[in-house]
């Protein structure tokens, strides 16, 4: 058993009563997690219910910020380009097709209908789809050796974020809000902007058997356009026509109806702990709001994310927020442009729009995070749940390949302007340094400061952990 | 792979595996290797899959998949297979080998495999593993023994107890020089009793009633009212709908709705409030349909609903490795069953043998063959595969149904032949000038040609020739691969390349045509001879053969009919016929007979011979396994499965008396209900890694006296509430706080916090909106919604009024409600949730409009009422919210509240008194129970 979790197991003695006051004060679960936490030597904020924790070695990334890319962009048509693939467009597939999502026997070998061009200091050569990104690639540690092993999306996404094809597990951002906290302590330690509804849906982003304060918050979601979510980012948060003087005074009423309540009975720590909850809160709803402000960002800041055009806009408005996210210390953010990507057919007409509406946006938002002085301890990445095949798909497709496909970090602790690992001479298999899926959470945990095989909780009669069995930490990468 | 080998080639060895170098080789390279990569799970203590790596004898043996070295072709020894990461089967599980190891492994295993000192063509290898012996500790593992009725212990303070319960409780508390807390008073003790046994809070009346009735046996009344009640079959049905995993959709990737999934539900509160006993409520989960029905029509109704318990798992069915598909389903129906009826798990065992109780992949596999010869989709084949539905009509009425739904197929294939052969005649017609064509449009799309030029002296159709103008325009940077023949080819190769275009849709569209032929006439014998539904119409995959599907099938095609069109192809008798067809097809509609009932449940399968798969992995195969029960846990006189899946026979083991397990899991379960925790504090595992019984004795006079009373629930209910203990007060003693800090002894009777469905039900009623309606569906619609669409969310609870039970739960997206107050996931067994206590919770307190509403609602009612004073107003708030009548001082403390509220803010009555309603619902004192 981990000892972060003996922390909530562990039934502690009865405690003083200043314990308990601090115990109660961290608003969290039956067990004064602040007083045992206290005990351990560890030091943690008692008003704060995610108080940060120490990482198990000195991190090279204090917070996350995940660009998912829904459905599955195509690595030989962005960041892994083919030359054989050009040389033998419309020839059979010279290699024993793996298991592919679609029925029908593979079409031919398809060229990339992009032109790559080599960029920067480093020479990465990115395709036309990402000109913006292009701008960027010395700031890119592009992976070329993806593994998975889900060849549908539902399956690909729950292992993308959970490492199990097949089981609910906690995802990524759980298990590193367990591992570290959080701290800024008005503002929940896991957001998801835009979560996709689809494929799982919130199972991606769930804590699982964890315990619930870890799962991520959703701000809207795949459905719905940023002016939808902008009122009310997330539920709860606000009381329309109710003024703060009337919400303090009503809470005022509760709170002497609580402690009147709590004196009449034997003391018990949960009592007190829903009387901080509600003083917490009540600080959150004044604090956190400001975070989701998008607007109030200078007309140069959201020209740099593409908000003044409608292409632009609305994964513009998910990437500039979430950088004020990672301004406030939000540990764990994600930015999800749903299920978009998943070109069967209509790869160049789909993929045009597709990148179109996130390449100047990723751009902006990695050029911001570096003039902000974010970049260091900021981990961005980049990935879909698989990549496609390099043969097409009814004559201008391509199907889902996760036996061979890119994706790509950046900031936080990993090696600018490098490629690590590759694929076989036509982009099918991963050849070079594969990364499974297993091997990239070790590593994003790894640059959290946390280690993978260390992390664990326990949960019906054995020891979990995001990696299962497996994972190994892809030294090569880290800066 | 290959440049692994290459780059091994290029370091060069700087020791030689021949010759006298070799055992130095095998020493340096081979054994640690070995040592720290496979030793760990394949050892002489630990054989998983029957191999041992920690000597040359037990490496050459092999294991369950035969020898780990051919001698005859090293290069496709096993070993070398597992490690290359190229077959299924992946080793070691840790990730993958580093090239160099790789490299040394092949040079060994290529040059004879030497182990120093053994002598490998001496040894026999072996299939077979022998069977298991169990250590004794194993043996006498309490949850395995078999259940005794101990006799209740003597207790020194004889007046407090009032049952056998009772002297188990005090017996300990004695020994540890403790005293029970003292008797809860009337008011708490009726509050605790109702939200527990119904979930809702007590009504004013009820509150009365209690208070006046001074006789003994006031309480025990109660009790059997609200046991009496349909609100207790939804509140304890609830709690088993936790245990089965319960939701109305599949989950993962598609989440596809279970339509009829709320039959199941509806059944378990049926059942819960018949007081069907639990031996029988098993039985029908696992087998009901294969069970005896008096039903006078002879449909097992209830019997197949029921099956729904292992139908309503998560799944994901657009798994394309469909059988690793039906193997999740299998064992995630073991899991459900293990943990749930048995408290163990079993699912633990599918890759090696539990690793802490005595339970072995052997059994798991046993088990898990009964729900391989059980079926849970009615088709699993497909990209996304189809669940089953199974009828659940009388034979008379499901009859009707098929006569009148043979005569619309009927009618409906006397149409499709029509407009086939239109189709046909029509596309015969224009086929034999494709070329010409797409000659003509070429000209148009090069030369500038207008549609009508090209028209000139070709007796082509205008029209036509648009669309394939249309169709046939160059599209630069568009990879369009089908039709880049056509916009390569040079002048000269066009006649030549237009032939071929026309030859391939020539060949394509017969094909096609005989498709579509081949499925109407098995559909009509279907429908005829074998009174069946049709297949579905096969759609053409456009991936195929984008061409043909551009030019015949997409909207807009040049040689698509569409439906403005037919009016001018189709001949007139053609169009006759059509028009008497479909004004029939109509009449049809109107007359139909209502589909019949259906069930989402199982049914038996085909005969499947399971094999123990290798580390899970369906491509090794180990031993062949029997369908049956964990060796442990056997006895001779068990139930043997004979010819159907073994379901039945799973049934009766379950709920032989002599399954140690089944009868303690489920007392276990209502103890905990009804006392906050359980003798086991994990009801859902009592092995080892489980708690261990707090009151060991008591668990087996619970499960003894259960068995004995019929497996009723209502009276294990009872007799637990009609004990001293459940009547305790929450009040700890100095003396019990320290000696007793976990209430391990039951001390005192726990606080606990009210769950959601209590939160949210209770509030409904507190001001009167609930709806009591029972069963039926709110969700409508089959298969799945897209993408991004909102309909993939669960409905609302906060704008709905029926009890929290009947909201239908779409498993991957659940509300957010329930997801913040620790529903759970509704995918894994779940008999206990957990209780947290956080801030996004106080914001639904605070903000939320359900609160809104709720205290609105309220502050309404109390000024519409005859309370004409304030006080008076004030004092049925508290009754309504708080199920007691507030004391003096806290009658001044809100009647201030409002007149300083409606002074500060300038707020009407309203707004005040639906501010003070918010307060006490937002309050500990409503949301904790004592």
């Amino acid at each position: 058993m981990d000892w972060m979790q003996r922390k909530y197991y562990v039934k502690q003695e009865p405690m003083s009563r200043r314990g308990l006051l601090r115990a109660a004060a961290c608003g969290f679960g039956s067990i004064g997690l602040a007083s045992l936490l206290d005990a351990a030597g560890v030091n943690t904020d008692p008003a704060n219910p995610l108080a940060p924790r120490k990482p198990h070695f000195e991190p090279k990334a204090k917070r996350v910020i995940f660009l998912f890319m829904h459905g599955g962009p195509s690595s030989v048509d962005t960041f892994d380009p083919k030359e054989r693939l050009t040389r033998d467009h419309g020839k059979p597939l010279p290699i024993k097709r793996p298991l592919a999502f679609a029925d029908e026997p593979a079409g031919p070998l398809m060229k990339s209908p992009w032109e790559f061009k080599q960029s920067g200091q480093s020479g990465i050569p990115v395709s036309d789809l990402f000109p913006h990104v292009r701008e960027c690639v010395d700031d890119l540690c592009v992976i070329r050796s993806m593994v998975g092993e889900g060849v549908d999306h539902g399956a690909a996404l729950l292992q993308t974020f959970t490492g199990s094809s097949t089981f609910v597990r906690p995802s990524m951002g759980s298990w590193v809000v367990y591992g570290l906290g959080t701290e800024n302590k008005d503002l929940p330690g896991y957001i998801t902007i835009k979560p996709t509804l689809s494929h799982g849906g919130a199972k991606n982003f769930s804590c699982a058997f964890l315990p619930g304060a870890f799962q991520a918050t959703p701000i809207g979601n795949s459905g719905l356009k940023a002016k939808d979510i902008q009122g009310e980012p997330i539920e709860y948060l606000l009381r329309k026509g109710f003024s703060p003087e009337q919400q303090r005074f009503e809470l005022d009423m509760l709170q002497n109806i609580n402690r009147r309540h709590a004196a009449l009975r034997t003391s018990d720590p949960e009592l007190e702990a829903r009387i901080q909850a509600f003083e917490l809160a009540f600080r959150m709803q004044s604090e956190a709001p400001e975070a989701f402000r998008v607007e109030e960002e200078s007309e140069a800041t959201k020209k740099l994310y593409g908000l003044d055009d409608p292409a632009t806009y609305e994964f513009g408005w998910q990437c500039l927020l979430a950088r004020r996210l990672a301004e406030r210390d939000v540990r764990c953010i994600q930015c999800t442009h749903s299920y978009k990507w998943d070109q069967h057919a209509q790869l160049f007409v789909k993929h045009n729009e597709n990148a179109k509406e996130v390449d100047k946006p990723i751009a902006g938002l990695l050029k911001d995070l570096k003039a902000r002085g974010l970049w260091k301890d900021t981990l961005v990445i980049w990935a879909g749940e698989f990549g496609r095949t390099p043969v097409s798909q009814g004559s201008d497709g391509r199907d889902h390949n996760p036996y061979g496909y890119t994706i790509w970090m950046a900031g936080g602790g990993v090696k600018p302007g490098f490629i690590y690992g590759a694929t076989d001479e036509i982009g099918y298999h991963a050849v070079e340094d594969r990364m499974h899926i297993h091997d990239f959470h070790a590593t994003v945990l790894h640059l959290m400061g946390l280690d993978h095989e260390k992390l664990t909780f326990r949960y019906s009669g054995r020891d979990f952990r995001l990696t299962d069995v497996a994972g190994v930490v892809a030294g090569k990468i880290i800066a | 792979m290959r440049s692994e080998w290459l780059w091994i080639g290029a370091l060069g060895l700087c020791l030689n595996v021949f010759g006298s170098d070799a055992p130095d080789f095998f020493e340096k390279r081979i054994r640690p290797l070995l040592a720290s990569s496979c030793q760990p799970c394949h050892n002489a203590n630990v054989k998983t899959a029957g191999l041992d790596f920690s000597s040359g004898e037990g490496f050459h043996l092999g294991g369950q998949s035969g020898a780990l070295v051919n001698k005859t072709a090293p290069e496709e020894s096993l070993l070398l297979k597992v490690t290359s990461f190229d077959d299924r089967l992946k080793m070691p599980p840790t990730g993958k080998l580093t090239p160099q190891q790789l490299a040394d492994l092949q040079a060994w295993v290529k040059a004879g495999a030497v182990w120093p000192g053994v002598d490998a063509s001496a040894l026999r290898s072996t299939k077979q593993s022998s069977p298991h012996e169990f250590t004794e500790e194993e043996k006498s593992y309490w949850a395995f023994q078999p259940v005794r009725k101990p006799q209740p212990p003597v207790v020194k303070d004889t007046s407090w107890a009032r049952s056998d319960i009772d002297r188990f409780i005090l017996a300990k508390l004695e020994e540890k020089g403790l005293k029970p807390a003292p008797q809860a008073d009337k008011l708490t003790l009726l509050r605790r009793a109702t939200y527990d046994l119904t979930g809702l809070p007590p009504t004013e009346q009820e509150i009365a009633n209690f208070l006046a009735d001074n006789s003994a046996q006031a309480f025990e009344k109660v009790v059997d009212r609200l046991l009496a009640s349909p609100r207790y079959g939804e509140r304890w049905g609830r709690h088993w709908l936790d245990v089965a995993r319960y939701a109305d959709s599949t989950g993962n990737d598609e989440d596809h709705r279970y339509p009829y999934a709320w039959r199941y539900r509806d059944y378990v509160i049926s059942a819960l409030n018949d007081d069907l006993p639990y031996d029988q409520f098993v039985r029908e989960q696992i087998a009901g349909d294969l069970l005896p029905t008096d039903s006078p029509d002879g449909v097992n109704r209830r019997g197949i609903v029921a099956t729904g318990f292992l139908a309503l798992g998560a799944k994901a069915i657009a798994q394309q490795d469909k059988k690793k598909m039906l193997y999740d389903v299998y064992d995630e129906q073991v899991e459900v069953v293990s943990k749930a009826m048995m408290g163990v798990t079993l699912a633990c065992a599918r890759c090696h043998d539990h690793k802490f109780d005595p339970l072995l992949t052997k059994d798991y596999y046993s088990m898990l063959s009964i729900f391989a010869n059980t079926r849970s989709f009615r088709d699993p084949s497909p990209n996304v595969a189809k669940l089953l539905y199974r009828p659940i009509a009388p034979q008379d009425v499901y009859e009707k149904y098929q006569a009148h739904q043979a005569k619309v197929n009927e009618n409906r294939f006397a149409i499709e032949d029509i407009v086939a052969a239109e189709a046909e005649r029509y596309t015969a017609s224009l086929t034999p000038r494709l070329a010409d064509y797409m000659v003509a449009a070429r000209k148009v799309n090069r030369e500038g040609a207008t549609v009508d030029a090209g028209l000139a002296a070709t007796g082509l159709n205008k029209e036509i020739l648009t669309k394939w103008v249309e169709l046939l325009k160059p599209t630069p940077g568009v990879i369009q691969t089908h039709l880049e023949a056509w916009h390569n080819a040079t002048d000269e190769q066009v006649p030549a390349v237009a032939a071929k275009y026309q030859a391939d849709f020539d060949t394509q569209w017969k094909d096609w045509n005989k498709t579509m032929r081949q499925w109407r006439n098995r559909a009509r014998r279907m429908i005829k001879e074998m009174n069946m539904p049709p297949p579905e119409r096969p759609r053409f995959d456009f991936t195929k053969d984008r061409f043909f599907h551009g030019v015949t099938m997409e909207d807009g095609g040049p040689f698509t009919i569409g439906k403005k069109e037919e009016a001018k192809i189709y001949s007139a008798e053609a169009k006759l016929k059509l028009e008497a067809l479909r004004a029939q097809e109509k009449e049809f509609k109107k007359n139909a007979p209502p589909e019949p009932d259906m069930a989402c449940s199982v049914e038996e399968g085909d005969p499947v011979k399971q094999h123990v798969f290798i580390r899970g992995d369906y491509n090794s195969l180990g031993e062949e396994v029997e369908r049956g029960f964990p060796a442990l846990l056997s006895r001779p006189s068990d139930p043997v499965p004979g010819k159907g899946s073994g379901r039945l026979e799973l049934a009766e083991w379950l709920t032989r008396k002599e399954n140690p397990l089944t009868a303690r899991v489920m007392v276990n379960r209502i103890w905990q209900k009804r006392f906050g925790e359980g003798i086991v504090r994990t009801p859902d595992n009592l092995g080892k890694m489980g708690d261990r019984p707090t009151h060991p004795e008591l668990l087996d006079w619970l499960a003894a006296s259960f068995m004995d009373s019929g497996w009723s629930m209502k009276a294990m209910h009872r007799t637990l509430m009609l004990s001293s203990a459940y009547q305790m007060a929450s009040l700890a003693s100095e003396q019990a706080m320290a000696a007793d800090p976990e209430n391990r002894l039951l001390s005192r009777m726990p606080r606990r916090r009210l769950d959601i469905e209590e939160i949210r039900d209770g509030l409904l009623a507190i001001d009167g909106t609930l709806d009591t309606t029972m069963g039926g569906t709110l969700q409508s619609g089959l298969g799945t919604d897209g993408e991004n669409n909102q309909g993939r969310l669960s409905i609302n609870p906060e704008k709905h009024a029926r009890r929290t039970v009947y909201l239908p739960l779409r498993r991957a997206n659940l509300p957010t409600l329930l997801n913040l107050y620790d529903f759970g996931d509704a995918t894994t067994v779940t008999g206990r949730r957990a209780v947290t206590n956080v801030a996004p919770q106080a914001l639904f307190m605070m903000n939320s409009e359900f609160l809104t509403d709720r205290s609105r609602g309220l502050a309404e009612q109390l000024l519409k009422r005859e309370y004409t004073t304030d006080r008076g107003k004030v004092e049925a708030a508290y009754l309504r919210v708080l199920n007691r009548p507030p004391s003096a001082s806290e009658v001044d403390g809100g009647v201030i509240y409002i007149s300083r509220y409606t002074e500060k803010f300038g707020a009407g009555p309203a707004d005040a008194w639906q501010s003070l309603c918010r307060v006490l619902m937002a309050s500990n004192d409503f949301i904790y129970l004592d």
